[in-house]
């Protein structure tokens, strides 16, 4: 008989998200449903208010990305007006974008998805000469001496022994499914805390550029900082080689520990290529080296591939109403025109209409409406998006440096490009991803730099600021290359207001529920097929849902009173 | 020993009725007074991890939150120190990688401030929509008042 395992909530960061997969008599994962259990609602804390307030609150959506949604606000309110800001602007927004990519891509690898391959509690019986031995073999990180493995193993000791296993109290350890010896989870677990204190530097970039962080300070037309190299409070010499610092280590620290423990712990689990789900990816590209709307200036391109064929990249346009379209034909919402027709987000409706068990519920009534996230589609198919969308489509499109640190991570492991159609291809592309956007920070400072010198010191074009000077009615679409994926906000304006507000985020693509014609989501294609070791102890479902980064207070909202356990386990 | 280094942290999703109240708080807790600038507000929305330096940079911290659970007496409840992993849980907006983690990560690296205080309400309305509860707004003053006083207190120390 088959079995049904429920994994409820999954991310670390965000809830709510819970996936019902069922089993066959071998324990493989024969089909996955995934739901969004909060319903969101920004759209309608959007309507009837200012549209240079509308960043905000956009970037009050989500726990970890606000100043991705900060900046898709802001550039579809400016596309909707007309707006062009001035090139320090769209210098500063693209290095800002840069540092936030860059720093979550390594929050997300240390901090929230090593753990689902690194063994804290193996570290333990680690032999720290050996760890420093094989330290050194992959890196030339100056810490990596015994001493140091010593010191740290001594300490993770004593804080397992204290009873305080604390944050590392909720993992899976001794599973069989962990494949590292013990000196590479040591080795691992020391990166793992030294990775903290990177991503506190980094972030400082931010802080600089958009006055406060979290939160940082957006502004339609522009950005709110003021540029001078002589002034003591605007962006100035001293400011500035402060973040050039903090870029020169950056990519140090990508280079000599992200990348080489990437390869190295995936050079364990090659045998494990589950994962893989769906072969359709999709970008929006980012960057832009001139505006938005000139595509062919983004660093990272836009495009589609459908069936993990390589060969074609097709180009995408979101603004095309046959393109991106959200229906709901599983999803907790009602449509005037009927449920399965897909709607663009123009035309979008948010009309919610929860017709699911009352919580606390055993499983959904998959058959019918089991999501609160809509289902969105590009041209009718269900799309993956994210770090190892925007690789593929960048490596098909010949990028050479996407193409260089794709072939090297490739060779080291030892394995062809059809790796990467999976769990693990998802984990490399975004170590990948962030070597190449760390070496965007360091393009788009050598730009600041050389534009300042030019004597261009204005962020702000205000001839649009005031609304007698809008249309009475105009629409704009904003977009980005979130951290984890495709971000698009359209907005509708009429009379000074906006009319409406639709957001799409990353993971509403990737975690969407099925559509009309039966279609499985991303998560819910790459979790079949999987064996289970343990049905109990699901650590194969967290690897992969983990790949994508979920981060599900960004794709719904509102309350579960009962996620009490990182993980619910039950077998129904 | 003096303390250096203050944080006020609120944290919250004001998007959620009082579950904004963390961050209604610092914000209040900031215009009440003049601080000198050793004390920093910070509005700390529903971040994890990224508040990290936050907590790990000062001698002493203040965290104002939403309680759960939420069918705790509606008062303004403190917690000092030991008393307190285990009452920052929010459930609603975010993030098992939340404050509690926080402060786990900070004990591991050895780098928790000397201080450490949390203040809270249990929300009565956690509704999609901006604006506090009028009973959680009714206890905002107090709440606002026993972080003054703890403050205060902090930096008369010499």
């Amino acid at each position: 008989m088959a079995k049904k395992i429920v994994v409820d909530p999954i991310p670390r960061i965000e809830g709510h998200l819970r996936i019902e997969a069922k089993l066959n008599d071998s324990n493989v994962i024969e089909d996955a449903f995934s739901s969004g259990t909060m319903w969101r609602g920004i759209e309608i804390i959007l309507r009837g208010r200012d549209p240079r307030d509308a960043w905000a609150f956009a970037e009050r959506i989500c726990g970890v990305c606000t100043t991705v949604h900060a900046l898709a606000s802001v550039r579809c309110v400016e596309d909707a007006l007309g707006i062009a800001i001035p090139p320090n602007a769209r210098i500063i927004r693209n290095l800002m974008n840069a540092t936030q990519q860059t720093q979550d891509h390594l929050v997300h690898f240390y901090h929230l998805h090593a753990l689902d391959w690194v063994d804290v509690v193996s570290a333990l019986k680690a032999d720290p000469k050996q760890a420093s031995a094989i330290a050194q073999s992959i890196s030339s990180w100056p810490k990596s001496s015994v001493g140091y493995f010593k010191d740290l193993q001594q300490k993770l000791v004593g804080f397992v022994e204290s009873g305080q296993l604390g944050i590392f109290a909720n993992g899976y350890w001794g599973h069989p499914a962990y494949k590292l010896p013990p000196e590479v989870n040591l080795i691992a677990v020391a990166h793992y805390l030294e990775a903290l204190d990177f991503q506190k530097e980094i972030i400082k970039i931010q802080t600089i550029f958009g006055g406060k962080n979290p939160h940082p300070n957006y502004l339609v037309g522009g950005m709110a900082c003021a540029i001078d190299p002589n002034s003591d409070t605007a962006i100035n010499i001293e400011r500035l080689s402060m973040i050039k610092k903090i870029i020169d280590d950056t990519n140090t620290f990508i280079d000599q520990v992200y990348i080489p423990d990437l390869i190295a712990i995936a050079g364990f689990y090659k045998g494990w290529l589950y994962g893989g789900g769906l072969g359709n990816y999709l970008t929006y590209g980012d960057f832009p080296e001139t505006t938005l709307a000139d595509f062919k200036s983004l660093l990272w391109p836009r495009g589609a591939i459908l069936n993990k064929d390589l060969s074609t990249v097709i180009d995408v346009d979101p603004r095309d109403a046959s393109q991106v379209t959200e229906e709901v034909s599983h999803s907790w919402y009602t449509y005037s025109k009927g449920d399965s027709k897909g709607l663009h987000p123009w035309q979008g409706e948010t009309k919610p209409s929860y017709t699911g068990p009352k919580p606390p519920f055993e499983h959904l009534d998959t058959d019918k409406k089991y999501s609160w996230l809509k289902t969105p589609r590009w041209k009718n198919h269900p799309m993956e998006v994210g770090p190892l969308a925007r690789v593929l489509v960048a490596y098909a499109k010949g990028d050479p440096m996407i193409k260089d640190t794709v072939g090297l991570v490739l060779k080291k492991l030892e394995v062809g490009p059809e790796a990467l159609f999976s769990t693990l291809g998802r984990t490399a592309a975004r170590g990948i991803e962030c070597k190449q956007t760390a070496g965007f920070m360091r393009h788009f400072y050598d730009q600041l730099v050389a534009n300042i010198k030019t004597g261009d010191y204005r962020t702000f074009n205000g001839e649009r600021w005031d609304p007698s000077t809008w249309p009475n009615e105009c629409k704009g679409f904003g977009y980005t290359e979130a951290p984890r994926g495709a971000l698009g906000h359209w907005i509708h304006i009429e009379n000074e207001k906006i009319k409406e507000y639709q957001i799409v985020v990353p993971s509403t693509w990737n975690a969407s529920p099925r559509d009309g014609n039966g279609n499985s989501g991303a998560y819910e294609a790459a979790l079949k097929g999987t064996p289970m070791h343990n049905p109990e102890q699901p650590l194969e479902i967290i690897r992969t849902v983990h790949s994508f980064d979920p981060c599900l207070a960004c794709a719904s909202h509102v309350f579960d009173v009962n996620g009490k356990e990182i993980t619910t386990v039950k077998i129904v | 020993m003096k303390f250096d280094r203050i944080n006020v942290i609120g944290l919250g999703n004001v998007l959620y009725g009082d579950e904004g109240f963390g961050v209604q708080a610092v914000k209040s807790f900031l215009e009440s007074s003049e601080y000198p600038d050793s004390v920093k507000c910070i509005d700390g929305g529903t971040q994890g991890i990224y508040l990290l330096d936050y907590l790990e940079s000062a001698d002493a911290v203040i965290v104002f939150d939403a309680l759960i659970p939420l069918d705790y007496d509606r008062q303004v409840y403190v917690y000092r120190n030991e008393e307190l992993p285990g009452f920052i849980h929010r459930k609603m907006s975010s993030h098992q990688m939340g404050f509690s983690e926080l402060i786990g990560l900070a004990r591991l690296r050895g780098n928790m401030p000397r201080e450490i205080v949390l203040i809270g309400i249990p929300p009565k309305d956690l509704e999609l929509g901006i604006g506090l509860s009028s009973e959680v707004s009714s206890l905002l003053p107090e709440a606002v008042l026993a972080g003054k006083e703890i403050v205060d207190e902090w930096l008369s120390v010499s």
